[in-house]
């Protein structure tokens, strides 16, 4: 049977692109670079989320106090960074787009059909990723799915496509890696030897180049040394004592009962319960630590925290150090973490704290006023404020 | 390990069956455990997202994405591009081009924070810089930065005629 001759099939096609900079061995390099930055997001992206589930078979640690600063803030710095090693990656295999399969056979349209799904996968849930994660860091919502379990799906599809695509291109991959960048090599398409407006090693360089800008003008969110470079950080950490806030207290609607006088935490174990006032929290042994508050959204700070350990607290009902809890904030319809599990590896550390004060003065009411919990190595957003109650899971 | 290839033996296929059949057989686990975390990744996504207006707004974001990159930002570059090689003089071409790199791509993943849409009253906090203003002074500075750079290529360019 004769079949048609798609390389006679009418519109752009790679030969029309000329720039030797169009090259795989530009592709490859910068791939590399853009698979490392997706492989630390998504590492991180799981840490983050394993840290807010509220069983762990495998207990996250409470040590290092600042791990998931680091953690967080590397998902959001890679993550940014990644926008344009992303560009220049697409723009170095545009050509591609062009491409005719070598012929119409079933079998050969089912595989480039196939390779040409995976790349669109790829290409698609990318820029998902990336664009819903900075208007994410940015506070901007603008769609109608849940940016949480929709984030976290795609991190899934976003890392199969790339294992499928580095899997189809291993042999180019390994031929440019293999030679110098600037060499001609057989992957390089014939029509594309312009020199253009720089060397490849030039291309790679201010791919670094845009790369590492956007780390310096960002990083400053999470690194208080960058914070006067960093004129894209979503926080200049500043904020009442010293540290940002992400919910206000009018935003909660707790001010009304955050500054009565009857507020009470309920800390209860089993049949025994006791009611605290903030007095009677004062009253007991002050404790010190200085902690990091870190948000999912990347940005962190540390504070100066001073409030009773946990473990003394849950002492007076009666219970081990060595408990799960169940925290809860007296805001009323927050968002799903205003009830969370702190997990026994964090109440039984003595560095965590039911914060009364901070930097030496009261807690401020956007900060959690008349108390909230402070644990070491925890997500931002559990690190609950205007504590209501604690109870001792069973 | 078998292939390895020794001087004695001469020409022979044989070595490059050992590191040849090795890289099958990455290809085809990477590629097939690839397969299985992204079709997990549709799993989560399908049963987590299950109202239709959030799968249409999800839908528009993954179309809308590569639509955005491949008809409109790799046009303007391919116009940019031609216009760079067709009306810029070559000394000022390299800097220009590093140069809208750098600030093309920083400006677009800055759009978030520029347009701060995330801004709220009651939190001062939050986006509390003025990133318009810190935009002009990076602008400025990429500027300078590629003004600068032509000079010295001119200056370079004088001093060595060749």
């Amino acid at each position: 049977m004769k079949v048609l001759d798609p390389q006679t099939l009418p519109g752009p096609k790679p030969e029309h692109f000329t720039s030797r900079l169009r090259s795989p061995a530009v592709a490859a390099r910068i791939g590399m670079a853009l698979g490392i930055a997706f492989g630390v997001c998504f590492v991180t992206g799981l840490l983050s989320h394993y840290a807010q589930n509220p069983t762990q078979p495998i207990p996250y640690p409470s040590s290092p106090s600042w791990g998931y600063r680091l953690t967080q803030g590397l998902h959001v710095v890679t993550g940014t960074a990644s926008v344009p090693l992303l560009l220049v990656k697409l723009w170095t295999v545009y050509p591609k787009l062009f491409e005719r399969p070598p012929s119409l056979r079933a079998r050969q349209l089912l595989l480039t059909g196939l390779e040409r799904v995976s790349i669109l996968v790829l290409v698609a849930s990318s820029i998902f990723m990336l664009v819903t994660g900075l208007t994410n860091t940015a506070s901007w919502y603008v769609w109608k799915f849940g940016f949480r379990p929709a984030h976290y799906a795609m991190a899934w599809v976003t890392i199969g496509a790339l294992l499928v695509h580095i899997a189809v291109k291993l042999p180019v991959i390994r031929e440019a890696l293999l030679h110098d960048v600037e060499d001609e090599h057989s992957h390089d398409r014939p029509t594309a030897v312009d020199q253009g407006v720089m060397s490849r090693r030039g291309l790679l360089r201010t791919t670094w180049l845009a790369a590492g800008t956007t780390v310096l003008l960002t990083a400053g969110a999470t690194v208080p040394w960058l914070r006067t470079v960093s004129v894209f950080g979503v926080r200049s950490g500043d904020g009442p004592q010293g540290i940002p806030v992400n919910r206000s207290a009018k935003a909660a609607g707790v001010t009304a009962t955050a500054t009565s006088e009857s507020w009470r935490l309920e800390v209860s174990h089993g049949e025994r319960s006791v009611a605290l006032s903030r007095p009677d929290l004062l009253a007991m042994t002050q404790r010190t630590e200085t902690l990091p508050i870190a948000c999912v959204e990347g940005w962190s700070a540390n504070g100066t925290w001073t409030g009773v350990r946990l473990s003394d607290v849950l002492a007076l009902v009666g219970a081990d150090a060595d408990s799960d809890v169940t925290v809860s904030s007296f805001q009323e319809n927050g968002p799903y973490y205003t009830v969370n599990t702190l997990q026994k590896t964090f109440a039984g550390d003595d560095r965590t704290l039911l914060a009364l004060m901070l930097d030496g003065e009261a807690l401020a009411l956007d900060h959690g006023y008349p108390c909230r919990l402070i644990a070491p190595n925890r997500p931002g957003v559990l690190q609950t404020k205007w504590l209501g109650s604690i109870e001792v899971q069973a | 390990m078998s292939g390895a290839s020794t001087p004695d033996t001469g020409p022979d296929v044989r070595p490059q069956a050992g590191p040849g059949r090795a890289i099958v057989v990455v290809r085809v686990v990477v590629g097939a455990v690839g397969v299985l975390v992204g079709l997990y990744g549709a799993y989560l996504f399908l049963s987590r997202q299950t109202q239709s207006r959030q799968l249409v707004s999800a839908a528009k974001y993954l179309v809308g994405g590569v639509v955005l990159n491949d008809l409109l930002i790799a046009l303007v570059v391919l116009a940019l591009g031609f216009v760079v090689v067709r009306f810029v003089p070559p000394v000022v071409r390299a800097p220009l081009v590093v140069g809208g790199v750098v600030l093309g791509s920083v400006t677009l993943l800055a759009i978030p924070v520029l347009l701060a849409k995330g801004r709220k009253p009651d939190n001062p906090t939050l986006l509390d810089r003025d990133f318009v203003g810190g935009w002009w002074v990076f602008a400025a500075v990429v500027v300078v930065s590629v003004v600068a750079w032509i000079v010295v290529r001119l200056v370079v360019a004088r001093r060595s005629p060749a």
